[in-house]
C-alpha cells in the first residue's frame, strides 16, 4: 500500500527529470517513426532501400567515376569479352609513362574532349620514332600524351597515335569572332566565266585551302587551316547567287588559287586575269560613276527585263546585278574594251575568324614542327590527322565540372571493360551507368509529374464532391479505357514532325517532352487513390474546424487533407517508378524514346537483342543490362512492397 | 445486366469517339506526312495522290468520310446523287481507309492479315500465362513455407521485375542457339509460337502465381473448407471444387488488364521474334507516319481491350455472386 510518503509523490527537482523522461519514453511514435521502423525490421525493403540509393548516387555521379566513356567508338570485328577491372593496358597513369595496347583502347579512352594525333612512319627503329614524336607532340601540345601504335605489317606502314587531353578551358566548340578586318572580293565576269579577285588582308601562307559557300544572295570564303573545319577565317559578302558554279578563278592578293581549292597549288586551269583594274584612288563613300545603262537596270523592274536592257547585258549580267544591288557597298562598273561583256562588282567583306581553341590549331602547329623535325636512323613520318574526340553528349554544368574534377583527381586513368564491350566497342559497364542515369531520371520526372498532376486532379475532385466530382473522375475513367502506349506512340510520331521547332523556338528537346507526356499518362490511378481517400477524410473534425476557423479551400486541401494521404500517395509512387522505367525502356526499345548516342536501358536492350546471332553468344551483352534493370526493378518492387505494410494504419504499432 | 452493359455501351461509344475525333485532327493538323521526300512532288501526282486520300476535301468533309457511315466519294450513296456502287464506308462500316505507306493496300487489308497472328500470340502467351501462373500459384499455396514455395515466389517476384524484351533475349540464348530446339524467329508452326508465348507470357504468369497463392491462402483459411474436409472429401476434391472457385477471383479480376498488357506487350516480342502481326504493323506505322494506320490499329486496340474489360466484369459477377453489377 502506497503510503503519502511514498516517493512518488515527492515532487523533487530529481523526480521531475524522471516523470519527463518517462513521458518522452512513452509519448507514441509518429506514423513516419513508426513506419521507418518496420521498414528497417523488414529485411528485404531495407536492403532493397539501401541498394536502390547506392545505385542512384552511382550512376548520378557518373561523369566522376574513372569509368569509360559511354559513346566513344572503336572499330572492332566484335564485342569484346569482359577482362579485369585492373587488366587495362592501354593507358598511361602517370606522365612520361607509356601504354601499349590496342589501337582502339586508346581510342575508347575518350573520357574527355581529347584530341588523337596520328602519324603513319616507315623505315628506323620504331620506339625511337615514338620517342622523337612523342617529345615534338608533348613539345608542341604542353601536355602530355597517351601513345598507342601498330606495328608495320604486310606493307602497311606503322602507324603512331598520340592521345592529347583536352582542359576544360578548351572550349570544344568554337564561334566565329568578327575580327574586324575588312577586305574586298571584286566579282569579274566575261561570257559564262566568273573569276573572283580578293584583296583581303590575310597572310595566304597560313592557310592551305579555300572554299567557298553561296547561299542565296549571301556568299562567303573560308580560309582553312590543315586543323579541318573549326579553324581558320572566313570573309562574309553579299553577292549574287549566279555565282556560285561560274566561279573558275580566283586571285588572292595578286596570287592565283587554284579552282580545285588548295591554295598550295597555284597552278591555274583557267588563263589568270589579272588584278582588277580598279581606281584605287576611289574612297569608301564615293558615289562610283554609274553608267546610264546600268542606272536604268537598276531600277527597272526585275521580273521583266526590256529588250533594251537584255540587248546590252544579257540575262545573266541581268541577274547579276540584282543581287548585288542590294548590298550598299557594291559598286558596278561596266568596262568596256577587249571584252565587251565584263562586269565588275565590287563588294566590301568582313572578316570573320575562330577563336579560342586549343586543337584546332594543333594539326597546322604539329604539321609546321614534323617538317623541321629529322628523325634518327633515317625513318620518315608522315602526319595522318590530328581528329577531336568527343567521349560524351552535350553535358549540363554540373556534369562538366564532375568531369573536371574526374580529370583532377584519375587523370586519364580509367578501369577496363570489366562488363565486356558491344560491337562497335563501347564499354558496357559504362554504358549500364549512364543508361541508368538516364532511366532513373526519366522515371523521376515522369513520377514527379504524375504525383503533382494525379494529386491535385485527384484531392480537388474527392473534396469538391458533387457534380464536379463526378464529371471529372468520368473523365479519368475515359482515360483509363484508352490503350496508352498506342495514344503515346502516336502523339510521339506526331510530335517528331515538330522536333525541329520545338529545339529551336522553346529551347525544348525531345527527350523533355517524352518525359511529361509518359508522366502526364500515368496520373490516373494516383487520382483515384488520393480522392478515395480525401472523400474519407473530408468530413473528419480536423477539416470541420480548419473550414470553421475560415480557411480557403486550396489550404485545406494542400495543408491539411494532402499530409494525410501522402502515406498512400508514397507506396504508390514506389510502384509507378518501375512503371515508368519499363515503359521508357519499353518505347526506347521500339527507337521511340531516348535516342543514340545517349543511351538508356531501353538503348542496351535493344543492343544486346541485336547482337544475339547462332555464330557466337555474346552473353555479356544481355546478361549484365538485365542484370542492372532487373535488380532495380526488383528493388523496387520490394520496396514498394515493404512500405505498403509499413504505411499500413491497420499493422501500426505491430511488428 | 442489361442496364449494366448499355451503361457501359454509352461510356464506350463516347470514349469512341473522343479518340477518333482527337486523332483525327491531330493526324490531319500536323504538318508534313508520308509524301513529303527528299523531292519535291509532280503537281499533277501530287493532286493524285491528295485526291486518293482525300486530301484535297475540306476538313469537315474528310472527317465525316473517315467515320462514315455514308461514303461522301464520287461513289457516294445514291441519295445522294452517287451511282450507290458503294454507299457506305468509313470507321462506323470498319473501314479505315487506304494505308498511307503502304499504297496498294487498305489498313482493313492489313488489318486482317495480321489481327489473327496478333490474337494467336496472345492467346498462346495468356495461355502460358495462366497455366504456368495457376499451377504455380496453388502448388506454393499448398506447400506454404517450403522450399517449393520460396522458390516460385523467388521466380515469380524476378518475372514481374524483368521487362519481357530481357526475358526474350535469354530465352533466345538458352532455347534457341545453347540448346538447339526452337526456331529464331519467323511465324507459322506451333514451334514458332512457343518462345514469343511464354516471353509474352511470362510477366503475366509471375504476376499470376503471385495472386493465386494469396487468394489461395485466403480461401484455404475459410470455414466452408474447412467443414469440406471435415465431411471427409478428397483434398483433390477440396481444392478442385471448392477453394478453386474462391481463390481465382482476384486472378479473374487481373485478366483485363493482363490481356491489355499482352496486347500492347506484342509490340516488342513481335519485334524480337520478327513476327508478321499487328504490332510490327503499329510500330512501323509510326515510324513511317502511317497516320491512316496508326489510327486504325488505335482504334482497334481501343476497342478490344475496352470489351476485354467488359467481359472480364461480366465474368467477374458470374464467379462472385456477392459483386452485384449495378455497382459497378
Amino acid at each position: 500500500m502506497a503510503s503519502p510518503k511514498d516517493s512518488r509523490w515527492q515532487f523533487g527537482s530529481g523526480n521531475m527529470e524522471r516523470l519527463l523522461s518517462e513521458v518522452a519514453a512513452h509519448k507514441g511514435e509518429s506514423l513516419w517513426q513508426d513506419a521507418w521502423r518496420r521498414l528497417r525490421r523488414n529485411r528485404a525493403a531495407f536492403y532493397s532501400l539501401v541498394f536502390l540509393i547506392l545505385f542512384g548516387v552511382t550512376s548520378y555521379l557518373a561523369p566522376l567515376l574513372p569509368i569509360a566513356s559511354p559513346m566513344a567508338l572503336t572499330l572492332q570485328e566484335e564485342p569484346q569479352p569482359p577482362s579485369w577491372p585492373w587488366d587495362n593496358t592501354n593507358l598511361e597513369t602517370s606522365p612520361g609513362a607509356r601504354a601499349t595496347g590496342t589501337v582502339g583502347s586508346v581510342l575508347n579512352n575518350g573520357w574527355r574532349h581529347r584530341s588523337v594525333v596520328m602519324f603513319t612512319s616507315e623505315g628506323g627503329v620504331l620506339d625511337s620514332v615514338e620517342a622523337e614524336l612523342s617529345e615534338m607532340v608533348e613539345e608542341v601540345s604542353g601536355r602530355t600524351t597517351a601513345v598507342n601504335r601498330i606495328e608495320a605489317k604486310a606493307g602497311k606502314p606503322a602507324q603512331l597515335f598520340f592521345a592529347i587531353p583536352n582542359r576544360r578551358d578548351d572550349t570544344p566548340r568554337t564561334d566565329w569572332a568578327d575580327t574586324g578586318n575588312t577586305g574586298e572580293v571584286t566579282f569579274l565576269r566575261a561570257e559564262d566565266k566568273a573569276w573572283l579577285v580578293l584583296d583581303l588582308p590575310i597572310d595566304e601562307t597560313l592557310f592551305n585551302s579555300w572554299s567557298t559557300v553561296v547561299s542565296g544572295y549571301d556568299g562567303s570564303i573560308y580560309f582553312g587551316t590543315e586543323a579541318g573545319d573549326d579553324a581558320g577565317i572566313r570573309f562574309r559578302f553579299r553577292l549574287s547567287e549566279r555565282f556560285a558554279g561560274t566561279v573558275v578563278g580566283l586571285t588572292l592578293n595578286g596570287r592565283a588559287l587554284s579552282a580545285d581549292g588548295s591554295i598550295n597549288d597555284l597552278e591555274l586551269a583557267e588563263p589568270v586575269i589579272a588584278p582588277l583594274e580598279w581606281d584605287g584612288a576611289e574612297k569608301e563613300g564615293d558615289t562610283p560613276e554609274v553608267p546610264a545603262a546600268l542606272a536604268s537596270i537598276a531600277d527597272a523592274p526585275i521580273e521583266e527585263p526590256t529588250a533594251d536592257i537584255l540587248a546590252k547585258f544579257g540575262k545573266d549580267e541581268f541577274l547579276l546585278l540584282r543581287g548585288s544591288e542590294l548590298e550598299e557597298d557594291t559598286r558596278v562598273v561596266v568596262q568596256s574594251g577587249a571584252s565587251d561583256r565584263t562586269l565588275f562588282v565590287r563588294t566590301r567583306v568582313d572578316a570573320f575568324e575562330q577563336q579560342g581553341t586549343f586543337h584546332n590549331d594543333l594539326k597546322r602547329q604539329i604539321g609546321t614542327a614534323l617538317q623541321g623535325l629529322s628523325l634518327s636512323d633515317g625513318a620518315t613520318a608522315s602526319l595522318l590527322d590530328v581528329e577531336i574526340e568527343n567521349g560524351y553528349w552535350e553535358l549540363g554544368t554540373i556534369d562538366q565540372a564532375m568531369l573536371s574534377a574526374r580529370a583532377a583527381m584519375f587523370g586519364l586513368w580509367q578501369t577496363g571493360n570489366w562488363m565486356g564491350t558491344d560491337s562497335k566497342g563501347r564499354d558496357i559497364f559504362a554504358r549500364i551507368v549512364w543508361g541508368s542515369r538516364t532511366s532513373l531520371l526519366v522515371a523521376l520526372i515522369a513520377t514527379l509529374c504524375s504525383l503533382i498532376i494525379g494529386v491535385t486532379y485527384g484531392a480537388f475532385s474527392g473534396y469538391i464532391g458533387g457534380k464536379t466530382d463526378n464529371a471529372m473522375m468520368r473523365f479519368v475513367d475515359i482515360l483509363y479505357s484508352l490503350p496508352f502506349i498506342f495514344v503515346v506512340i502516336f502523339l510521339i510520331t506526331l510530335m517528331n514532325e515538330y522536333k525541329v521547332e520545338l529545339e529551336d523556338n522553346f529551347g525544348v528537346e525531345r527527350e523533355q517532352v517524352f518525359y511529361l507526356v509518359i508522366g502526364a499518362i500515368y496520373w490516373l490511378t494516383m487520382a483515384r487513390v488520393v480522392r478515395g481517400q480525401v472523400l474519407s477524410l473530408k468530413n473528419s473534425e480536423f477539416i470541420e474546424a480548419a473550414k470553421v476557423l475560415g480557411a480557403s479551400t486550396p489550404r485545406i486541401l494542400f495543408v491539411h487533407l494532402v499530409p494525410n494521404v501522402l502515406s498512400i500517395v508514397i507506396v504508390y509512387l514506389t510502384l509507378t517508378i518501375p512503371a515508368v522505367m519499363l515503359f521508357e525502356a519499353f518505347l526506347s526499345f521500339l527507337g521511340l524514346g531516348i535516342e543514340p548516342p545517349k543511351v538508356s536501358w531501353g538503348t542496351l536492350a535493344v543492343d544486346g537483342t541485336e547482337a544475339i546471332n547462332p555464330l557466337k553468344i555474346f552473353w555479356w551483352l544481355v546478361f549484365f543490362p538485365a542484370m542492372a534493370m532487373g535488380s532495380t526493378l526488383l528493388a523496387l518492387n520490394i520496396l514498394g512492397d515493404g512500405l505498403r505494410d509499413a504505411l499500413d494504419p491497420k499493422l501500426r504499432g505491430k511488428d | 445486366m442489361l442496364r449494366f452493359l448499355l451503361r457501359r455501351l454509352m461510356w464506350f461509344a463516347i470514349t469512341l469517339f473522343c479518340v477518333v475525333t482527337i486523332s483525327f485532327f491531330m493526324m490531319r493538323s500536323v504538318r508534313g506526312g508520308p509524301f513529303d521526300g527528299e523531292r519535291a512532288l509532280d503537281p499533277a501526282i501530287e493532286r493524285n495522290i491528295k485526291a486518293r486520300y482525300h486530301l484535297d476535301w475540306s476538313l469537315p468533309k474528310q472527317y465525316f468520310q473517315y467515320i462514315g457511315p455514308l461514303n461522301l466519294d464520287e461513289h457516294r450513296a445514291e441519295l445522294f446523287g452517287g451511282d450507290g456502287a458503294k454507299p457506305f464506308g468509313g470507321v462506323l462500316t470498319l473501314e479505315f481507309g487506304p494505308s498511307f505507306k503502304y499504297k496498294d493496300f487498305t489498313v482493313d487489308q492489313i488489318i486482317s492479315q495480321s489481327l489473327p497472328i496478333s490474337a494467336l500470340l496472345g492467346m498462346v502467351a495468356m495461355m502460358w500465362a495462366l497455366a504456368l501462373g495457376v499451377s504455380a500459384g496453388i502448388a506454393s499455396a499448398l506447400k506454404r513455407g517450403s522450399r517449393l514455395d520460396l522458390a516460385m515466389r523467388i521466380a515469380a517476384t524476378g518475372g514481374i521485375a524483368l521487362p519481357n524484351f530481357v526475358i526474350a533475349g535469354f530465352l533466345i540464348i538458352f532455347f534457341v542457339f545453347m540448346l538447339p530446339l526452337l526456331p529464331v524467329a519467323g511465324w507459322g508452326s506451333v514451334k514458332h509460337m512457343l518462345l514469343p508465348g511464354f516471353a509474352l507470357g511470362a510477366p503475366y504468369a509471375a504476376y499470376i502465381a503471385r495472386l493465386t497463392r494469396t487468394g489461395m491462402l485466403e480461401v484455404l483459411s475459410q470455414d466452408h473448407i474447412r467443414t469440406a474436409h471435415a465431411k471427409g472429401l478428397a483434398p483433390k476434391t477440396v481444392i478442385m471444387r471448392h477453394a478453386l472457385k474462391g481463390g481465382l477471383l482476384p486472378v479473374v479480376s487481373y485478366l483485363g488488364p493482363a490481356i491489355a498488357g499482352v496486347l500492347t506487350g506484342s509490340l516488342v516480342i513481335e519485334k524480337i521474334f520478327k513476327i508478321p502481326g499487328l504490332g510490327t504493323h503499329f510500330i512501323n506505322s509510326a515510324l513511317n507516319r502511317d497516320y491512316t494506320l496508326a489510327m486504325g490499329v488505335t482504334i482497334l486496340f481501343t476497342v478490344l481491350i475496352y470489351s476485354m474489360n467488359m467481359i472480364v466484369d461480366l465474368a467477374y459477377t458470374m464467379l462472385d455472386p456477392r459483386i452485384d453489377l449495378e455497382d459497378m
